[in-house]
């Protein structure tokens, strides 16, 4: 089978080549700024994991040392479960949450579904230190909200709880505000998947005598796939590195129980000036995160 | 393709926050040259109208006024007005963050070109680390020894130019404690208690009357841990680090009774959740009675917010209290320009070495000069009352080596006992966790 080549005449070929150029010119700019600030980064994390580097000297080549150390590491094992437990409740309740929000508010009219749209999104925009200390405050053992409603108000509470300086709440605490400032974005993106479905197959499916719920799995779950990949991917990445709640709220404590391998990380690398050992739990972090991903885009390609 | 793209990605995302921290742009102040009005006998004074510009850089901690734009301007104008050519760019730090910002400018080769801070970062850190300029040469003759031991590395090299001092003490609501009838229990000249049985029974005192948060040992971290150590190993009697600064040595059976008996004294809380800053608000706002994180900055800063009598106090001892020492000046970065380091040698000279202008730099810190300055009473009136505390001041522990670590493994400490059934076994346990591990990060330098 012979392939129809389409003939170019020199003057054509010189023109898309100056388009090629231009592309390629307007690209520069930011493919510079992701060498330098991203692609650079990343590659000397890598490789000074490789190596005991910390403040004032050369490093020191140690091989595979700061792995070994890492794995051997207790307080590690512990950030790795926090963070996995931040993921695994976090990332669920937060797709969840938003489909079944998205679900209202797009059955509403134009202009209410705008203003909800907005209302979910303000803790996104809202500086997340601002929205700390909000909500440490509402933790506040001595005057915080909470305390206030179930010990004087509800009469639930015998004493006050220390919400954030108790092992028990403090994780629960930490996904919880952490839940409240991840589903702005979801639910924005699920309101527009819905809005994409196609209205005839939904009208065609509830002729037919679909019920609701079927018509949704059937039809509307099925079109917003790509959606709930992206989300997907995007609050367990989000959920792995939840690092400023933990620095403005607890800073790991108490007794490291709302440690997580960010906040460790960023311990290691900046107060005790370990960055080999730091970087070394990036890569780590990295790769966990990679296969996670991996595994929600295959999942999600085979739905 | 696509998969290899988001991978690509998720990689990205999470290797580039590990390799590399953004900063943000300093706030600076800039006090230029060409904008200090000179008069005609200050120019025919300065020195150095002809010498070549020189541009420095001060980064300084949040040491009292030394961190607010207008009286630091006002300092730079004194310098600028006899040293037109050195031009002083000032970024102010904080100490959540500050830290961050120094090391990340350190590695960046950036690093400034003086800093204002204590000896646990100038010399145990920095100066330790080979990064620091020895400052010997320019230390004012009549500057404390014990000051200037405190500020010297173990190479024998003065790493910090001391310019103020202060003694960490505590404080109690001297209203709340009247009406509890629980001043009885210490002695209002000599700011100290009658015995460690005595502190308790006052404590139990103002809690009987009805205020369930006496004090709090607070634990989240940040900073203000001197409150902390310095009351349990008073209480205890034993020590928090030998005398040569090697080695922690907290983890004894004295002090793991003096936290237990803390530990089981109404009134008192151990609270994770907070940090010094917190607790200190809560004793401003009433929420607390007595503050274990306190000195005379904290009364002058929250002079309008007070609205009762705030008696400063010695940490409870049955013996003489030894109290924490605060020591804070200028240290000199080497970062290998030696214009850059005559000029900030000049302008460490100028705000210490005469006394008029040792007088308002010592001011601006709102803390107590450290050689005998005729006269600096007049200038703060507290310093009367909280120089009591001064004869008390202990060992300067601050510069043992690991000491960030052994400041995190406190906390956790803390922290730990708070979980446990607070019996002395119980918590010299987990003293002996911590101390082993400070003592490690001592060991590793």
């Amino acid at each position: 089978m012979v392939k129809n080549q389409i003939q170019y005449s020199k003057r054509q070929r010189r023109l898309v080549m100056q388009e090629n150029i231009a592309a390629y010119l307007f690209l520069l700019p930011f493919l510079l700024f992701f060498v330098g600030f991203v692609l650079y980064p990343m590659f000397m994390c890598v490789y000074t994991s490789f190596f005991d580097a910390t403040m004032g000297r050369e490093d020191i080549f140690t091989g595979l040392d700061n792995y070994k150390t890492l794995f051997q590491d207790q307080v590690f094992w512990i950030a790795l479960k926090n963070t996995l437990v931040i993921v695994v409740v976090s990332v669920p309740v937060t797709c969840a949450f938003s489909m079944w929000v998205a679900s209202i508010i797009s059955k509403m009219p134009v202009a209410a579904t705008s203003a909800f749209r907005c209302i979910f999104y303000l803790p996104v925009v809202t500086g997340s230190v601002a929205v700390t200390m909000v909500w440490k405050w509402m933790f506040n053992n001595y005057y915080g909200i909470f305390n206030y409603l179930g010990k004087d108000v509800l009469g639930i509470l015998d004493k006050p709880i220390n919400w954030l300086g108790d092992e028990r709440y403090a994780l629960g605490c930490i996904i919880l505000i952490l839940l409240t400032t991840s589903v702005g974005q979801p639910i924005v993106l699920y309101v527009s998947a819905l809005d994409n479905v196609d209205k005839s197959l939904v009208e065609a499916a509830e002729v037919d005598g679909a019920t609701s719920m079927q018509a949704f799995w059937k039809i509307k779950w099925p079109q917003m796939m790509p959606t709930t990949l992206y989300i997907l991917v995007i609050t367990t990445i989000n959920s792995f590195q939840c690092f400023a709640l933990i620095q403005l709220l607890t800073s790991g404590g108490p007794n490291n129980s709302t440690m997580t391998i960010m906040y460790y990380i960023y311990y290691n690398a900046f107060k005790l000036y370990k960055y080999g050992y730091g970087n070394a739990m990036g890569v780590i972090l990295a790769i966990i995160i990679a296969i996670l991903s991996a595994i929600q885009f295959k999942v999600g390609q085979e739905k | 393709m696509k998969k290899m793209i988001a991978l690509l990605l998720a990689l990205v995302m999470v290797a580039s926050f590990a390799a590399c921290s953004v900063e943000k742009a300093p706030e600076e102040t800039t006090a230029p040259a060409a904008e200090t009005q000179q008069t005609e006998a200050q120019q025919t004074e300065a020195a150095t109208d002809e010498a070549a510009p020189v541009e420095i850089s001060l980064w300084t901690y949040p040491i009292g006024k030394w961190t607010d734009e207008a009286t630091v301007k006002s300092l730079l104008a004194d310098f600028n007005a006899v040293y037109p050519n050195i031009t002083v760019k000032v970024e102010y730090l904080d100490y959540t963050n500050g830290d961050d910002k120094v090391n990340t400018a350190i590695e960046g080769g950036q690093a400034p070109d003086i800093v204002m801070e204590g000896p646990e970062r100038l010399v145990a850190n920095w100066g330790a680390k080979g990064l620091m300029v020895d400052l010997a040469d320019i230390v004012p003759e009549g500057t404390y020894d014990s000051v200037l031991a405190s500020c010297t590395g173990t190479d024998g090299a003065v790493y910090e130019m001391p310019v103020c001092m202060i003694t960490h003490g505590m404080a109690i609501n001297r209203d709340v404690f009247e009406a509890a009838g629980a001043l009885q229990y210490l002695n209002e000249e000599t700011h100290t208690w009658n015995s460690v049985e005595d502190f308790l029974k006052a404590v139990q005192a103002v809690y009987d009357a009805g205020h369930e948060y006496v004090g709090a040992i607070y634990c989240g971290g940040h900073g203000g841990d001197q409150g902390t150590r310095a009351l349990i190993t008073n209480i205890g009697g034993g020590t928090y680090a030998n005398a040569e600064h090697t080695e922690y040595t907290y983890a004894s059976q004295e002090n793991a009774e003096g936290l237990a008996k803390l530990y089981a004294q109404d009134g008192i809380v151990f609270d994770p959740a907070i940090v010094a800053s917190e607790a200190i608000q809560n004793f401003i706002n009433g929420t607390f009675q007595m503050s274990f994180c306190w000195n005379i900055n904290d009364e002058l800063n929250n002079a309008d917010a007070l609205t009762f009598d705030v008696l400063p106090m010695a940490f409870p001892s049955d013996s003489e209290p030894s109290l924490q020492m605060g020591i804070w000046g200028f240290g000199v970065f080497d970062n290998g320009d030696e214009a850059k380091i005559e000029a900030a040698k000049t302008f460490i000279q100028f705000m210490s070495q005469d006394d008029a202008q040792y007088t308002k730099t010592v001011e601006a810190t709102n803390f107590t000069p450290v050689r005998d300055l005729p006269g600096f009473e007049s200038v703060n009136p507290l310093i009367t009352e909280y120089s009591a505390l001064d004869p008390m001041q202990g060992d300067y522990y601050q510069v043992t080596l690991g000491w960030t670590q052994a400041r995190t493994e406190w906390w956790n400490m803390l922290q730990r006992v708070n979980s446990s059934d607070g019996t002395a076994e119980a918590i010299l346990a987990e003293m002996q966790t911590a101390q082993d591990a400070s003592n490690a990060a001592a060991s590793a330098g």
